[in-house]
């Protein structure tokens, strides 16, 4: 029932491209606030418009509540509040991510999904040694693309990392 | 067999399935037997069961497992018949070894569909078995004990080891009664129903031994007439003429048992255990192309009339002479030596016995016998049905079904209550909605039963434990079970057998004391565990318990300070809260370790795998008297029966189970109390207000309690009275767990789980225990 609002279609044959070799190297590319994002296409099953989200009580405020995904329910976290930004009413362009991390899936509501793109291997540079921002325990990797450069997102630690500084907020309020 | 066909590996997995049954009751049997002291009841079983598995290991040419269970049947058979005195512990060790030895080659024929690598454990086992049996007093005349040949053995040629009295082993007979009518049999048909003929005796061995332990149980007699007669109906189909007869006239006694006349219960479960064997047998011929005749079979039929005949209602007397030779000697017509050598010719085959009388040779025997299985070929009609009680069903498939079932259900409730339908006139669409709820609530049900397991084989697997662990130990401990007909779900099957093997091996090991210790403190000697499983509160209980020396309070504080889990002296500490203690990891008082546990990484272990099915350990002790732990399971993939109800804009199911009673509160029923906590008078009972819009930081309505509904939720741990807006009704609800990312970065209190609602939309479900846990915490 969310084929609906699916936004499969804008991405062509987005589906077709299950076979190991032909994910090397691509990303699924987002924006969040100013910056351009990348996800490995391999931890992204789909993509979904916005929906009714369920809250759940003491969860970190990251953690928006879960959704019904065809039978399945999936936890969904917003990844503005994960990279501690304002809180933004939702529109048109905003977008759930489904991703899968081992057998775990998360959905991830993001500003606006852009495309899929390929960024070759010697164009992805290693995370910057030293940074000031704390956002930057995320980032696997800058990838590229021309003159635009991508964030590649870690999914592992966007999920599971503990922020440094705010540890121990977890269970502030999140409605 | 060196040819596996589909058919024969289907065989061999049937074997391994029923050994597998087969040797959990063999362990329990030899347990019972070396506590009973060679009682005659536990040494028959013991005998049946490795009896039937080595026919079958010898059909299949598993040779090893066929000779171990053949030496371990040979001196049981020397036990039963006095010539060799049960050693205990010695040959009670020797049987749980042949067991085990069993059970890890039925491994091994899993993976290879052979028992050949199990040659050395084999060869050892049967060495020292066949040690056992020529160990003992020469005076009486040896029994030869015969190791089965390499080459696939005819069981209708391989001697039966030291045969009953009375049991009359199968030999082709003379020619087999003429068929008139002769139509087509394939051989298929002929191997379904040795098969299912088997299962059948099986069966009936089982109701047999039931009825042996109940005599009173009419259900049991009905169930072996009904085994006993669909047996007969399949061998009348096929031709079995004497097995038919056979079994005819075994039908004809539990007929009038079934009745109600009064009879020696034990007597003539006895003498059809033994014909079963016989029956057995002749099947195991057919198997291999014979005719299924039985020798003596008349003899056996006036046995079984006379049976009848003394179980007419005014009760029979005891008779003491029911063997053909056992009467003749009696009567003196002749030696037992005779009745001895008649018998083990009796045990060849007629055509055998031609030739070692020098009327025929070799090769007209071999040919009489071909044409004789050919002319086997016809049967006459018999409308007997062939039923299957059951087929094994992949998990996984099993799974997928009820996973879909989950998902109509919740399809079923969006459809029905559909936004788009309300407000219209609909009289045909309810009454076809009507029809469908009621077709999708019956398959829930069957979809939850459907992969319910009775704890009956967990539970019995702990027998053997605890007996192992006494030895060990050398303590003397009974384990009791009750329940054990209380069905949970697989899954969760698996999931509990390590933590109870922990705990088992806890109450035996520390729990249960010495018996000096014993003795000093005024108990009895054999100390006792408890392991029973009930069905409560919508939960499955599974309660261990001991009456050792239980838990030391003094002790488990003095540890936990030492292992900076406590500061303090501890002694404002409920009992409840010390206890739980003792599932830190790492937590031990155990003086010192033994090689059985001790080692403090138990019980944390235990909490660990019991969490992941959201079960509740309570543990309560006396000090000097005893353990007693209960394990609340909940019936998870459950679909339960919902209460919708809406703080604000968030809705719940609450557990229809668990709620008591709900009312609109006026301001005179609640009192604050001194810490603030409020209380509604509900008649003589004062319980504490949870305001759910708090706990879960919500917006409600109105805070205002006369404005809403207090829902009273009634647990074993307590009361509450749950505040919110407002009761939408009653729901349907399958239950779905929390995603598993949810319960890593959060905390989620007083949640179990969620479900879809009609609209689609996720809802969760509160679990009413926790929200008592919560409030008793904070209140």
């Amino acid at each position: 029932m969310n084929r609906d609002n699916s936004l499969d279609s804008d991405l062509g044959d987005f589906d077709t491209w299950d076979d190991e070799d032909s994910q090397k190297n691509r990303y699924l590319t987002f924006r969040v606030g100013a910056e351009g994002y990348g996800l490995e296409i391999r931890h992204v099953t789909e993509i979904i418009g916005i929906q009714q989200i369920t809250e759940v009580p003491d969860m970190p405020n990251f953690v928006m509540g879960m959704i019904n995904l065809r039978g399945t329910v999936i936890p969904i976290i917003d990844v503005r509040l994960r990279f501690g930004l304002e809180p933004r009413e939702y529109d048109g362009r905003t977008c759930i991510i489904v991703t899968i991390l081992n057998e775990t899936i998360v959905g991830l509501i993001v500003d606006e999904v852009s495309e899929v793109a390929d960024i070759p291997e010697d164009s992805v540079e290693p995370p910057p040694r030293v940074s000031r921002g704390a956002n930057s325990r995320f980032i696997q990797g800058l990838g590229k693309m021309g003159n635009e450069v991508k964030i590649i997102l870690d999914v592992r630690k966007l999920l599971y990392d503990e922020d440094p500084d705010k540890a121990g907020q977890g269970e502030q309020e999140n409605g | 067999m060196s040819e596996l066909t589909n058919d024969n590996i289907e065989i061999i997995q049937d074997f391994i399935q029923e050994s597998r049954d087969a040797l959990e009751q063999l362990e329990q049997s030899i347990i019972e037997l070396g506590r009973s002291e060679g009682d005659p009841q536990a040494i028959n079983v013991i005998f049946r069961l490795f009896h039937s598995m080595k026919g079958t290991a010898s059909f299949l040419g598993l040779r090893h497992i066929a000779n171990v269970t053949h030496a371990a049947e040979s001196l049981l058979d020397q036990i039963r018949s006095g010539q060799i005195k049960l050693e205990i512990p010695g040959h009670v060790d020797l049987f749980i070894q042949a067991s085990d030895f069993a059970k890890e080659a039925l491994v091994y024929v899993e993976n290879h569909l052979n028992d050949s690598g199990m040659e050395d454990g084999a060869k050892t086992l049967t060495a020292r078995l066949h040690g056992a049996i020529s160990g003992r007093s020469a005076a009486k005349p040896q029994v030869p004990v015969l190791e089965l040949s390499a080459a696939p053995v005819k069981p209708s040629q391989a001697p039966v080891a030291a045969p009953p009295v009375m049991e009359a082993p199968k030999a082709p007979a003379p020619p087999p009664a003429k068929k008139e009518t002769e139509f087509f049999i394939t051989p298929e048909m002929v191997e379904r129903f040795i098969q299912e003929s088997d299962e059948l005796l099986q069966k009936l061995e089982h109701n047999l031994l039931e009825w042996i332990k109940s005599p009173d149980s009419k259900e049991v007699v009905s169930e072996s007439f009904r085994n006993i007669h669909s047996f007969k109906g399949n061998c009348g189909f096929f031709g079995y003429a004497d097995m038919e007869r056979l079994s005819h006239q075994m039908e004809n006694l539990l007929d009038i048992a079934r009745s109600g006349a009064s009879m020696d219960v034990s007597h003539a479960a006895d003498t059809m255990l033994q014909l079963k064997d016989t029956l057995r047998n002749a099947i195991a011929d057919a198997s291999q192309g014979g005719s299924g005749a039985i020798i003596g079979l008349e003899a056996l039929v006036s046995l079984l009339e006379e049976e009848a005949k003394a179980a007419a209602p005014p009760g029979g007397e005891e008779r003491e002479v029911n063997r053909i030779g056992e009467i003749l000697v009696a009567e003196g017509v002749v030696s037992a030596e005779d009745v001895v050598k008649a018998l083990d010719v009796q045990s060849k085959p007629l055509g055998e016995i031609l030739v070692d009388l020098g009327v025929a040779n070799h090769d007209a025997v071999e040919r009489a016998l071909n044409k004789q299985s050919q002319k086997e070929e016809g049967a006459k009609p018999k409308t007997a049905a062939i039923k299957r009680q059951d087929i094994r069903v992949d998990l996984e498939k099993l799974d997928t079904l009820i996973t879909l079932i989950g998902e109509l259900v919740i399809a079923e409730n969006m459809l029905v209550n559909n936004p788009d339908l309300s407000g219209l006139e609909l009289e045909n669409f309810n009454k076809a909605a009507q029809q469908t709820s009621k077709i999708v609530r019956e398959l829930q049900e069957l979809a939850m039963v459907i992969r319910m397991v009775p704890v009956s084989g967990l539970f019995r697997r702990m027998i053997r434990l605890v007996h192992d662990l006494a030895v060990k130990c050398n303590k003397k401990v009974e384990l009791r079970l009750a329940g054990e007909e209380t069905e949970v779900d697989k899954t969760i099957i698996e999931i509990i057998t390590d933590p109870l093997v922990h705990m088992i091996r806890n109450a035996a090991d520390h729990g249960v004391e010495t018996p000096e210790e014993r003795k000093n403190a005024g108990k009895p000697e054999t100390g006792t565990v408890n392991l029973s499983a009930s069905h409560e509160e919508g939960e499955v209980w599974i309660t261990i318990e001991d009456d050792g020396k239980g838990l030391d309070r003094d002790r488990i504080i003095a540890k936990a300070r030492q292992v900076g889990a406590l500061e303090g002296d501890g002694s404002d500490l409920s009992d409840k809260a010390v206890f739980g203690f003792i599932f830190l990891p790492g937590f031990s008082t155990a003086d010192k370790i033994s090689d059985v546990s001790g080692r403090g990484v138990g019980m944390d272990v235990v909490k660990q795998n019991l969490d992941k099915i959201n079960c509740k350990i309570e543990v309560s002790s006396t000090k000097g008297q005893g353990t007693r732990f209960v394990l609340r399971i909940p019936l998870t993939l459950a679909i339960i029966d919902g209460m919708l109800i809406r703080v604000g804009r968030s809705k719940y199911i609450l557990p229809i189970i668990s709620i008591r009673e709900s009312f609109s509160p006026n301001p005179g029923v609640i009192t604050i109390s001194t810490d603030g906590q409020e209380l509604a008078r509900v008649r003589e009972e004062f319980i504490p207000v949870v305001r759910l819009h708090e706990l879960h930081r919500l917006s409600p309505d109105s805070k205002e309690l006369s404005d809403g509904i207090l829902i009273v939720l009634d647990t074993a741990d307590g009361n509450i009275a749950l505040f919110v807006d407002e009761i939408l009704g009653q729901q349907q609800t399958v239950i779905k767990g929390l995603s598993k990312y949810i319960m890593d970065v959060g905390k989620v209190r007083g949640v179990s789980g969620c479900t879809i609602l009609g609209n689609g939309d996720v809802c969760l479900i509160l679990d009413v225990r926790g929200l008592v846990e919560a409030t008793a915490r904070h209140g």
